[in-house]
């Protein structure tokens, strides 16, 4: 059964997918306070990813995903790439639900093991993958209009900490640092949209993915700046890049009369829903992926072990806050680089190729 | 303590297998295999808390640059 999710509803996929569990980690923070600068830096140079990702399934013409990449590559080619994908989705689940499980144990409940909560994340997850694409869309949409209120409302309030002057001087370190801080971007979290390409199944028209991925990054990485360069106008440069969490101390500091304080809270609560969706994408990427991969139409049979995987998978590859920051603020490892940018676009000429292929068989026809 | 994830771990599957409506061999070989390796990983995280997660492309590197500097000795 083919899975179509509407231009609205995939557009907030997207976003929430990015914004996702993003929102507390010091991103860009090698920029230092050329931060804004590394953003717009990094979303320039991301678009054309996005906009590519778009096209090919644009290209796929009403075709349902597999089917679309079949035609595209072929049947066994299209096989291994699935199991490839599969592989990377489901490690990226893993670090996602580790980067809650940190982040929980940090800030709220430092005695409680990481695995009771990885296993609630673990069971919820599993819970929204085996709903569908479908559902998982519709939640977001309704989910996503208490995120834009409370990142509005904290915003709000931040404004009333906020020192423009810690952006100045401008392009003080030169410009090495910013490229540095815009090549983080790219990595953690704008080329991770990556996935969502395995996760839609068809879109209602040809230029729905159009619609769905381009306005969705755009909002969530503006977004983002808007959070991140505010919580650096308000902890400074140095503290930003330094704290784990700068959002969150930011955010602490919101002090209305002594009346309204400690709203970090709030923060924590988009951070936990955003992650939610973040990690049910990407274990229905992957167990769509692995199903197809071994020749299966249905993937939800493959979704309770790959979900109960996740939860020792989260305390394997990362174990401490540390890492978790390494992990966020990292420049480009090889993985990443092959699976979010050289596969699509190899798909992405191949699939311009076959296009071009089939257009004079077509008029023939 | 190993034993008694992998015990809980194969008692879901069991349960999860007997609410399937059917059973082709094909999807339950798939299901009990990645069960398997959930189980084994789990159960080896419980072992060993710093198990080595494999780096496939840090060895491919390795042994690129083992390779470029053995390369033109005698």
């Amino acid at each position: 059964m083919r899975e179509i999710v509407p231009d609205q509803q995939g557009m907030i996929l997207v976003l929430l997918f990015i914004v996702g569990n993003t929102l507390v980690y010091s991103l860009g923070g090698l920029a230092g306070a050329d931060i804004w600068l590394a953003f717009l830096i990094a979303m320039v140079a991301a678009l054309p990813m996005v906009l590519l990702l778009a096209r090919i399934r644009s290209l796929m013409q009403g075709l349902g995903f597999y089917a679309g990449l079949e035609r595209i590559l072929g049947r066994w080619p299209s096989r291994l790439l699935a199991l490839a994908y599969a592989g990377f989705t489901w490690r990226l689940s893993c670090f996602v639900v580790s980067d809650v499980t940190n982040f929980v144990q940090a800030v709220a409940l430092p005695t409680t093991p990481q695995v009771v909560v990885a296993t609630l994340f673990a069971l919820l997850m599993l819970w929204a993958a085996k709903e569908g694409v479908e559902v998982l869309a519709r939640f977001a949409v309704l989910i996503s209009k208490v995120v834009f209120f409370v990142l509005f409302l904290t915003l709000m309030f931040l404004l009333s900490e906020v020192e423009l002057t810690q952006f100045q001087p401008v392009l003080y370190h030169g410009f090495k640092p910013v490229l540095r801080g815009a090549y983080q971007l790219l990595d953690f979290p704008f080329l991770e949209v990556v996935v969502l390409f395995w996760v839609f199944d068809s879109f209602p028209s040809k230029s729905s993915p159009y619609r769905a991925f381009v306005p969705g990054f755009l909002l969530a990485a503006a977004i983002l700046l808007v959070m991140d360069c505010a919580s650096l106008a308000v902890v400074g440069a140095e503290q930003y890049a330094l704290f784990y969490f700068p959002v969150w101390t930011a955010v602490a500091r919101i002090n209305v009369a002594t009346f309204l304080t400690r709203q970090e809270a709030i923060v924590g609560l988009v951070f936990a829903v955003g992650s939610f969706v973040k990690m049910a994408c990407s274990l229905l990427a992957s167990s769509r992926a692995l199903a197809y991969a071994f020749g299966f139409e249905d993937y939800r049979f493959v979704v309770t072990p790959l979900a109960l995987g996740v939860i020792p998978g989260s305390q394997w590859f990362i174990t401490t806050v540390l890492e978790v920051d390494r992990s966020a603020t990292a420049t480009h490892s090889g993985i990443e680089v092959l699976f979010q940018v050289v596969i699509p676009v190899a798909i992405w000429i191949a699939a311009e190729l076959r296009a071009k292929s089939r257009g004079p068989k077509a008029k023939q026809a | 303590m190993a034993v008694m994830v992998v015990l809980v771990y194969a008692a879901v599957a069991a349960f999860e297998l007997w609410l399937w409506d059917e059973r082709p061999w094909k999807k339950v070989v798939l299901y009990l295999v990645l069960f398997a390796g959930a189980a084994t990983l789990a159960a080896l995280i419980m072992v060993d808390n710093e198990l080595a997660v494999p780096e496939p492309v840090g060895y491919l590197k390795g042994l690129v640059k083992k390779l470029w500097q053995g390369g033109g000795g005698p």
